[in-house]
C-alpha cells in the first residue's frame, strides 16, 4: 500500500531522484561514528522544538501568571514534568553536542578551504543557540530567572556606545518586567526558532556545495601516491578542488544508521535525566528582595567565575571585549588559521591554541563548580529540625519556599531576619514572651527537639 | 574501506560504495527501529501532556445561594450562585444565576439558568406565569415543563439542599439539544 502511494507521488513529483540526492550523499572515506555530532545537534534542535510547543501550550508569558504556569505544567500537568525537564536537559545536551561537534570539526581540520563558510554559518548558529538560552532563562520568571537576566543586561549595557542604547531596547524599557518577558519570550520562540531553521538550511546547503571533508589524507596515502598535502589540500590553480576521495560509501544507510543510534542514545540519556534529576523552581521572582544571588547555567559558569576575577577599569575587557574578541576570532578562524594541511601533526600551533582555550574554559568551570557546590558541611541537627518542623505541622500556618500556610509569618528566610539562636529556644519555649500578641501555640519539644528546629531555623537563609 | 558485502553498484557513481543485501536490510531495520522508538518514547507522554485536563474531573461542591424564607410560593426567583473555581493555574470567581421555585410543601426545585434547546439564558414572565427563552421561543411552566417551542427536554433540574432554612446549590451543566439530560 505504503509503496503504491509513493510509486503513484514519485510519478507526478519525481521523488526518486530526490531521494537519491538526499541518501546516496558521498561520505567520503566511509561512515564514522565521529561525524554523528551534526545530526546528533539537529536532533536535539528538533527535540527542543518539539517540546517547547508542547510547553507553550500551558505556559504564559506575563509576570502575573508566568511562574504559577510554569508550576501548574510541574504539578498538575500530566508529564508536565517530563516534558519541562526534556526541554531543560535538551538545552543543556545541546551545549555538549554543539562542542563536540566544533571540537571534531577542529581537529580535523574541516573550517578550511573551501569549506569557511562553512564553518561561519556554524559559528553563527552557535551565537543563536546562545541566544536561545538567554531568552528562555527569563520563561519560568522565579528568582534565578529574574536576576541572572538582570545581570545578563547589565553586562550588555556596559559595551561603549551602543549599550546604553542596546539594554533598554532588550529589556523593553528601563526596568525588567512585563515587556520584558514578553519580547524574551516572542524571541524564543518566534523570531530565533525562524532565524536558527533558515541557517541550519544554509549550513546543510553549503555542507552538500562542498561536500563532507572527510578522513585527514597524508600518511600512508600520501606516501603511496606519492603527493605532497599542499599539493592536495592547497589552494591550486585551479581553485580549491580536491581529488575526489577514491572510496567513498552513500550516506544512508551506514551513517543514518549511525546517526540513529546516537540519537537514540541521546534521548535515552536526556530522558532519564528528565524523570530522575528534579531542577525546582526557585521562588517567584521578586524585584525587591536584592539579597538572592543568581548562578548562571552551567555553560556560562567557566564566564561568570572570569568575572569575578576582573575589576575595576578592566571590568570591560571581561564583560564584552573579550568575549567580541573570541566571537570574532571565532567567527573569522578559517581565515585566520592560515595553514592548509588539515592533518593534526602539522598544525601545532592550532592545536595549542585550541587546547589553551580548552583548558582556560574547563579550568574556570571547574572552579566555579568547586565554589558553588563546596556546600558546608551539612549539620545533621539541621536535617532532624527539619523533621521535627515536619512532625508538629508547623508547615499548617509558616510557608517556607511557596510551601505551608500562610497563617504565621513566612519563615523562607528567617535565618537572616532572626539570626539569634537563643531567640528561637525562647520563642519556641514560649511565643509569647517574645513576640507579644502573637498566638502560636506552645509545642511540647524536648531539649534537643529545640535545639534541632532552631538549627533548622538558623539554616533559612538566601545564601548558605 | 573494506566491507565485505559493500560494493560498488551500477547506479551509482564510480567511487562510490553502499551496503548491499542482508547487510542493507539489517541497517533499515535498526534505523526504523531506533527511529521507532524516540517516536513513541515522545508521542506517550505528549499525548498524555495535552489531554491532562480533560482527564480531572470538575470539582462540584454545595454553594449556599439565599434563605428559603425570602422566596415565595410558586414565585421563581433568581438567585446568585458564586464560587471561587480553579481555572488552571489562575483561581477564578464563578457567576451563575440559577431559578429557584418554592413549592406548596416547602421544598425548594432549582432549575439551570440554560434553556435546553440551545443553550441561551431564559426568563421568567411573571404576568404569563411562564419561563420564556428569546432566542428561539421555548416556553416552560413553572414546574419546568415544556408548554411550546423547540425546546427538547424539560427545564434542567440542579441538585439542592436546605440547610438551617439556608439554600444549598450544586451547579452542572448539561448537553444541549437532548431529550434527555447528559450532565457535562
Amino acid at each position: 500500500m505504503a509503496s503504491r502511494i509513493y510509486a503513484w507521488l514519485d510519478s507526478r513529483l519525481k521523488l526518486k531522484s530526490v531521494e537519491r540526492t538526499l541518501l546516496d550523499e558521498p561520505i567520503p572515506g566511509g561512515a564514522s561514528w565521529i561525524y554523528v555530532f551534526g545530526s546528533a545537534t539537529l536532533f536535539l534542535f528538533l527535540l527542543q522544538a518539539v517540546t517547547g510547543m508542547f510547553l507553550a501550550i500551558y505556559y504564559a508569558p506575563t509576570p502575573d501568571h508566568a511562574y504559577d504556569s510554569i508550576r501548574f505544567i510541574e504539578t498538575e500537568v500530566l508529564f508536565g514534568a517530563f516534558v519541562r525537564g526534556l526541554h531543560h536537559w535538551g538545552a543543556s545536551g545541546m551545549v555538549v553536542v554543539i562542542g563536540l561537534h566544533m571540537l571534531q570539526v577542529f581537529l580535523y581540520g574541516a573550517y578550511k578551504p573551501p569549506r569557511e563558510l562553512l564553518w561561519m554559518v556554524g559559528v553563527v548558529l552557535f551565537l543563536i543557540v546562545l541566544s536561545f538560552a538567554f531568552t528562555g532563562y527569563l520563561l519560568p520568571w522565579d528568582q534565578n530567572a529574574y536576576w541572572a537576566t538582570q545581570v545578563g543586561i547589565n553586562m550588555v549595557g556596559t559595551v561603549p556606545v551602543v549599550g546604553d542604547l542596546l539594554a533598554p531596547v532588550l529589556r523593553g524599557g528601563e526596568m525588567l518586567g512585563a515587556l520584558t518577558l514578553s519580547r524574551f519570550f516572542a524571541v524564543h520562540v518566534l523570531f530565533l526558532p525562524a532565524l536558527l531553521a533558515t541557517l541550519v538550511m544554509v549550513h546543510l546547503f553549503i555542507l552538500r556545495r562542498v561536500g563532507p571533508a572527510g578522513p585527514w589524507r597524508g600518511g600512508s596515502e600520501r606516501r603511496k601516491s606519492g603527493e605532497t598535502a599542499s599539493q592536495r589540500e592547497g589552494p591550486g590553480g585551479s581553485g580549491f578542488v580536491e581529488r575526489r576521495v577514491r572510496e567513498s560509501e552513500t550516506f544512508y544507510p551506514r551513517q543514518v544508521f549511525m546517526d540513529a543510534v546516537v540519537m537514540l542514545g541521546i534521548f535515552a540519556v536526556v530522558a532519564v535525566l528528565a524523570l530522575t534529576v528534579h531542577f525546582p523552581l526557585a521562588d517567584k521572582a521578586n524585584p525587591s528582595d536584592t539579597t538572592f544571588v543568581p548562578v548562571p547555567e552551567w555553560y556560562f559558569l567557566f564566564y561568570y567565575q572570569l568575572l569575578k576575577y576582573v575589576h575595576g577599569p578592566l571590568e570591560p575587557v571581561a564583560t564584552w571585549i573579550l568575549p567580541a574578541l573570541f566571537f570574532l576570532g571565532l567567527l573569522f578562524w578559517p581565515f585566520l588559521d592560515r595553514n592548509p594541511v588539515r592533518h593534526l601533526a602539522a598544525r601545532p600551533v592550532a592545536l595549542v591554541a585550541g587546547a589553551v582555550f580548552l583548558v582556560i574554559v574547563f579550568g574556570l568551570l571547574g572552579i566555579s563548580l568547586r565554589d558553588l557546590y563546596a556546600v558546608p558541611r551539612i549539620d545533621p541537627a539541621v536535617a532532624r529540625g527539619k523533621t521535627v518542623f515536619a512532625q508538629f505541622g508547623c508547615a499548617g500556618c509558616h510557608r517556607v519556599h511557596g510551601e505551608g500556610g500562610a497563617v504565621g509569618p513566612d519563615l523562607s528566610y528567617v535565618g537572616d531576619t532572626r539570626p539569634e539562636r537563643e531567640w528561637h529556644l525562647r520563642h519556641f519555649r514560649d511565643p509569647q514572651s517574645v513576640s507579644p500578641g502573637s498566638f502560636m501555640p506552645k509545642f511540647p519539644l524536648t531539649d534537643r527537639q529545640l535545639n534541632d528546629l532552631a538549627g533548622y531555623m538558623l539554616s533559612l537563609k538566601r545564601t548558605p | 574501506m573494506n566491507h565485505p558485502e559493500a560494493e560498488p553498484t551500477d547506479s551509482l557513481s564510480p567511487g562510490l560504495c553502499t551496503p548491499v543485501g542482508s547487510r542493507r536490510n539489517f541497517f533499515q531495520r535498526m534505523i526504523g527501529i531506533a527511529s521507532g522508538l524516540i517516536g513513541l518514547g515522545l508521542a506517550i507522554p505528549l499525548i498524555g501532556y495535552v489531554i491532562s485536563p480533560m482527564l480531572k474531573r470538575r470539582e462540584q461542591s454545595w454553594v449556599e445561594v439565599g434563605s428559603v424564607a425570602e422566596l415565595a410560593v410558586g414565585e421563581p426567583k433568581q438567585l446568585d450562585h458564586v464560587t471561587i473555581i480553579r481555572d488552571g493555574w489562575m483561581e477564578t470567581k464563578s457567576h451563575k444565576a440559577v431559578w429557584a421555585v418554592k413549592q406548596a410543601d416547602g421544598q425548594v426545585v432549582v432549575f439551570s439558568p440554560i434553556c435546553t434547546h440551545l443553550g441561551c439564558g431564559y426568563r421568567w414572565e411573571g404576568e404569563e406565569q411562564k419561563f420564556k427563552c428569546p432566542c428561539h421561543g421555548s416556553v416552560y411552566d413553572v414546574a419546568g415543563k415544556v408548554l411550546d417551542g423547540p425546546a427538547p427536554r424539560r427545564l434542567d433540574v440542579l441538585p439542592s439542599k436546605t440547610e438551617n432554612g439556608r439554600l444549598l446549590v450544586m451547579y452542572k451543566e448539561f448537553k444541549s439539544g437532548q431529550t434527555v439530560p447528559i450532565e457535562l
